[in-house]
């Protein structure tokens, strides 16, 4: 993973759901130019990184509620200041990628402060294939 | 464990700011509400450890899978999408 010591530092305070404690990652493209990915790289662990993605460039039919706890814990007060992302699982095929659509990492673009919703299982996969919605160039 | 015996209505203190109200005993089904700080997260147990599942296997790829992020991309819209 190369030094980037000028990229934004994302502070989750609660970590992700099942690696407790805060951690602080930077949010590298990763790719190549046209690529939709990145890699969100653990500052705090340098072992722990994700793959994570805008899910509206694989799932136009993705529209999370993010309820107004998660949002007040954010401080988020405009849906303009948030990101979401969606981390993907690599496997050893590309065609058995999948993202979790269960539990979107949200970011509020101003605080640089993240946390992991939880939204219902019965609606949204932890792991929706890629495949149907990608194209291995 | 500590077991306790409650009633519909009855509630449980936990740590002094997180109270738990059985709400409705039906059958095997038991409404429960859960009053806590918005520090504390509370989540449905098989909810929690799925996603739990989820990101760990997703944590961390070998360089090998970041190789795959070179080609993956979404399809183009499908003909008559606008």
């Amino acid at each position: 993973m190369p030094d980037a010591p000028d990229l934004p530092v994302l502070t989750f305070r609660r970590g992700l759901v099942g690696f407790d404690g805060p951690q602080r990652f930077h949010l590298v493209r990763w790719g190549g130019d046209d690529s939709p990915f990145s890699v969100l790289q653990s500052l705090d662990d340098p072992d722990l990184a994700f793959v994570v993605v805008p899910p509206q460039v694989f799932f136009a039919d993705y529209e999370p509620e993010i309820d107004d706890e998660a949002a007040a814990q954010l401080g988020v007060s405009s849906a303009e200041d948030l990101l979401l992302l969606v981390i993907v699982h690599l496997a050893d095929d590309p065609r058995d990628a999948t993202a979790n659509l269960l539990g979107p990492l949200v970011v509020n673009t101003r605080s640089l402060e993240g946390t992991q919703a939880v939204l219902s299982p019965e609606r949204w996969p932890s792991r929706r294939p890629l495949a149907a919605a990608a194209v291995a160039a | 464990v500590l077991v306790l015996t409650r009633r519909a209505n009855q509630s449980i203190v936990i740590g002094g700011d997180i109270t738990v109200t059985v709400l409705e005993v039906r059958g095997d089904q038991v409404r429960i509400g859960i009053d806590a700080p918005k520090s504390v997260t509370v989540h449905r147990e098989e909810v929690w450890v799925e996603l739990s599942q989820a990101n760990k296997a997703a944590a961390s790829p070998t360089p090998e899978a970041l190789e795959q992020l070179k080609d993956l991309r979404p399809a183009p819209p499908a003909e008559g999408d606008s």
